[in-house]
């Protein structure tokens, strides 16, 4: 088992320069002059000379990454052009906000899609069987920005019962820890639902599906046959089977989450990876982008990591070797 | 019998193609009516006579809904919204469309090299896929578009790229599976070059599943695009897709919702209607995922549970001491088909005494498994059982559910067939043991010690703590025993206990059953194929033929003298120990399926003795002079 967890650990090395190099190599392709597109049209001569540089593109893409690589392992992930700031300091301030919105979505949408899943299940009524099964194809086809224009519409706007945007509200004052972290939760509620309801549906897709499975198993007639209550048959026995089968998804549905950050940060203000990713992509500032890409793939990773060893703490047959 | 069955179900068969059916998957049917609602308006957008989504009139800005000339109002720079909607939808579904048909080609390419090309390829195509699944495919293709510049085309570009592994990784999967296939061996026997291999046994085979793959991602593809473009780094003003639409309409969304809400609802309306379509092939593409096991198939069983049969020949009426343990009468066993309930079990009346060692013999499909978890009313969905099946006294037919269930595995035990599917692979086996033993409220007639001694696994160390896959086939089944014998039953039912064992194993088990029986004073009905085994084990004989049970005598009766033609044909296919020069028949043609239409005898199409009377009407199942029962007209007699 530790054995098994350091080597995952090891994989994540070649994983995230892999991950560095094409985020690399798809920055090189940028026509044009980098420099030029950051400082734009009016910028003197001697500004430009400087910047590239500073910018070392005098030098071929990948001798640049070679460098960058350098760096990082020494914990220098460069300097943002854009923020004026090294890209280290900016991403780790971004990361606290991104993670916490990622990991409430992430949650959130495995109640609920598990929930749902089960219920259409486990419920031998052909009523509720179709209600899941649209309300799950509803959440695989919603547009995440969209449904969080929906919510905010809805219950900020129309009903006014929680916050539009942000993570904290500004004038909140010398906030006691727990005021802080009930105002911190309201505004997580919204966005955090706008993602776990699109997981919800994948999840509850597979989780339906993983139940019928399951139901249908040799080892559930068994049950039966040995006289165990329905009760236990389906909260112990049942469950367990989908839970084993669904955490490979929700561990898929993190890479959602955190790419659909993205979005739904840009919506709600929320100060987080996602939002400085796009304003780094619009100044082309390539090792702000890389460091917050970089960041958000590690986190992906060990999330996965973290769903196969539950699989597996579930599931001994699954290997862990 | 459901005779009018078969024929429903040779109507159904042979209904028109995949497309045929699609008509008739209401699913499906919703989906391109959805589709419709889109694509039609989007696809005929440049001969509608509708206004130029372009052309901006400041003095119209933000006009209502059914305004003159502008069905759904107009937007913040006084566009037409309908117009912007349908021409909007046109760019997000071409645009969607091509990245999945970019990336579907090119991840077939990559995918097929891999499959194709030797281990070299493959290990370096897959080592990019891995890299470039590890992290979510959104900050790829964010990426890609950082790259290239924001705009339509640079977003669908990226879009596609970051969609290629995904589909490089199924194609190659599947180009795998048809590699080892047997008709790819035999066209490179006959001679055919590895292209023309490629181009006329593999691409054909590989279609449906590109297929299938690009109408379930049409529709995340779809949503992508949007997404970039909502970002503002897909169509740039003022060329507009529904998602850069939902990105402008944003800045208005308290004040004129809709002009955001809208675009949203379109897409909304044009993925549900993909992704309906592409469940709907799914379903007649891939038999996996057939919508089986719907709750609809379970309504059967209740409908008929208090329907009670009586009456019937009672096989030994006339027992020594009274009540037989067990009472069969009349049972039915109905298989719901893809045109309503085919029969399999018919008629089948029979009696178990106590302490009696029963077998249930036939071929695979004759229906002994059906027949042997009806007596526990254990069938699986998409069953229905009637008749009546009593045990001590007890119409289960008659019981509820907690009455039924403190029936199963306090007095009635079950042992399975595969103990490696039947265990639950994801509990130890203590706990399986301990919940076993605590089901029933009151304590278990043996203690856990006692039980793992019974069935001889004291020596297996920490056997409590292990789980099913940590034991061997033969130590499963012992668990499988102990967990029936828990309650101290008063008769197992034992569904081919020993088929997937090896021989020594398999006598092991034989052998402990037969003391636990003994030892204890317990029934046991014992099913399986195999007629020379269950001799050895059980004093009387169940033959089953195609529902039916066509002889009912003692062990040693019917090894010596068979009366059923069918029995005797059982028998001449067995091998014998020490008579290795008897020679094997094997009996021709093969049992007619569930519900098929035959009248007469059941066995007279395959019967070496038929008579015209045998195909005219079905025999009963008969009591003859020595205390047998046989659903014969012309049984084989000594000396015949």
């Amino acid at each position: 088992m530790g054995g098994y967890v350091v080597r995952r650990l090891l994989l994540l090395v070649p994983v995230l320069l892999g991950v560095s190099l094409v985020v690399f190599a798809v920055m090189a392709l940028v026509p044009g002059d980098p420099a030029l597109a950051i400082l734009g049209p009016y910028a003197t001569p001697e500004r430009l000379a400087e910047l590239r540089a500073e910018l070392a593109l005098d030098q071929p893409w990948w001798r640049r990454w070679l460098g960058w690589l350098a760096g990082v392992l020494k914990g220098d992930m460069g300097r943002s052009v854009s923020l004026e700031r090294p890209v280290a300091d900016a991403v780790l301030e971004r990361l606290g906000p991104t993670l916490l919105l990622a990991a409430a979505a992430l949650m959130l949408g495995a109640v609920l899609g598990l929930a749902a899943g089960l219920l259409a299940a486990f419920r031998h009524n052909l009523v509720t069987d179709r209600l899941v099964t649209l309300s799950v194809l509803l959440g695989i086809s919603l547009p995440p920005f969209w449904l969080g224009l929906l919510l905010i519409l809805l219950f900020a706007v129309w009903l006014g019962w929680l916050p539009a945007s942000g993570m904290v509200t500004p004038w909140l004052t010398e906030p006691g820890a727990a005021l802080l972290t009930a105002d911190v939760l309201r505004h997580l509620l919204l966005p955090s639902l706008s993602l776990a309801l699109v997981a919800a549906g994948v999840i509850g897709r597979i989780g339906r599906g993983a139940a019928l499975e399951v139901l249908a198993a040799d080892h559930i007639r068994l049950c039966r046959a040995r006289g165990l209550t329905q009760r236990r048959i389906l909260l112990v026995h049942a469950l367990k089977g989908v839970l084993a089968r669904v955490m490979p998804v929700i561990g898929l549905q993190a890479g959602f989450v955190l790419g659909g950050a993205v979005y739904i940060e840009t919506i709600f203000q929320w100060p987080g990876l996602g939002r400085l990713l796009v304003d780094a992509i619009a100044a082309r500032d390539l090792l702000l982008v890389q460091g917050g890409v970089l960041v958000l793939a590690a986190a992906y990773v060990l999330v996965n990591l973290a769903t196969d060893l539950a699989q597996h703490a579930l599931d001994r047959r699954t290997a862990a070797a | 019998m459901s005779t009018d069955g078969s024929s429903a179900a040779g109507g159904s068969g042979r209904l028109a193609g995949p497309l045929g059916r699609l008509r008739r998957h209401p699913g499906a049917l919703a989906g391109l009516g959805l589709l419709a609602l889109v694509l039609v308006p989007a696809v005929a957008a440049p001969v509608l006579a509708l206004p130029d989504p372009a052309l901006t009139a400041p003095a119209q800005r933000m006009l209502p809904p059914l305004s003159a000339g502008h069905v759904l109002g107009t937007d913040h720079l006084g566009r037409d919204l309908l117009s912007r909607l349908v021409w909007g939808a046109r760019a997000s579904i071409a645009v969607g469309a091509l990245a999945t048909l970019i990336a579907a080609l090119a991840g077939a390419v990559l995918g097929l090299a891999a499959a194709w090309l030797g281990r070299l390829v493959d290990g370096l195509v897959m080592r990019g896929v891995d890299v470039l699944m590890a992290f979510p495919y959104l900050l790829l293709a964010l990426a890609i578009v950082a790259a290239l510049g924001p705009g339509l085309a640079n977003a669908m570009l990226a879009i596609a790229v970051a969609n290629v592994p995904f589909f490089a990784r199924a194609v190659r999967g599947a180009a795998l599976d048809i590699r080892h296939q047997d008709y790819i061996a035999a066209a490179r026997l006959a001679g055919h070059g590895e292209p023309a291999i490629l181009a006329r046994e593999v691409l054909p085979n590989l279609a449906p599943t590109l297929l299938l793959l690009m109408t379930t991602t049409l529709g995340w593809m779809v949503l992508e695009t949007a997404g970039l473009s909502f970002l503002g780094l897909g169509a740039q003003p003022p060329a507009a897709d529904l998602g850069s639409m939902l990105g402008e309409g944003r800045e208005f969304l308290t004040t004129y919702p809709r002009v955001a809400v809208l675009p949203g609802l379109v897409i909304l309306v044009l993925v549900v209607g993909i992704n309906l379509v592409g469940d709907g092939l799914r379903d007649l593409l891939d038999p996996r995922w057939s919508p089986a096991g719907s709750s609809a198939q379970r309504q059967g069983a209740k409908a008929d549970a208090r329907r009670v049969a009586v009456g019937g020949d009672a096989g030994d009426a006339e027992q020594p001491d009274g009540l037989p343990l067990l009472s069969v009468r009349g049972l039915d066993v109905d298989v719901t088909g893809p045109a309503g309930p085919l029969s399999a079990v018919a008629g089948v009346d029979v009696d178990l005494r106590r302490g009696e060692r029963v077998a249930l013999v036939g071929e695979s499909g004759c229906g002994k498994t059906l027949t042997a978890l009806a007596l526990l009313r254990l069938l699986p969905a998409g069953t229905a059982q009637r008749g009546s099946v009593r045990h001590d006294g007890t119409e289960l037919m008659a019981l509820d559910d907690t009455a039924l269930r403190h029936l199963r595995g306090r007095r009635l035990a079950y042992v399975p067939q595969e103990p490696l599917t039947a265990l639950d692979p994801l509990f130890r086996v203590g706990f399986q043991i301990g919940e076993t033993r605590r089901a029933h409220g009151t304590e278990s007639a043996y203690a856990t010690a006692a039980l793992v001694r019974m069935v001889g696994l004291s020596a297996v160390p920490d056997l409590l703590r292990r789980f099913p896959h940590e034991l061997s086939g033969g130590q499963r089944q012992r668990v499988a025993i102990a967990l029936a014998l828990a309650h101290g039953p008063d008769l197992l039912i034992a569904d081919e206990a020993t088929t997937a064992l090896d021989v020594t194993v398999q006598r092991e088990i034989l052998a402990l059953l037969r003391r636990l029986c003994d030892e204890q004073g317990r029934a046991l009905l014992f099913v399986s194929h195999d007629l020379a085994l269950v001799a050895a084990l059980c004093e009387r004989v169940l033959v089953m033929y195609a529902g039916r049970i066509v002889e009912d005598a003692a062990a040693s009766d019917l090894l010596r003298q068979p009366a059923h033609p069918y029995t005797a044909a059982l028998l001449g296919a067995t091998p014998e120990l020490g008579q290795p020069q008897k020679t094997l028949s094997v009996l021709a043609g093969e049992p007619p399926a569930p519900g098929a239409r035959v009248s007469g005898c059941r066995f007279a199409p395959r019967c070496p003795r038929v008579q015209p009377v045998c195909r005219s009407a079905e025999p009963e199942l008969v009591r003859t002079g020595d205390g047998r029962r046989v659903r014969c007209r012309f049984p084989l007699e000594d000396g015949a």
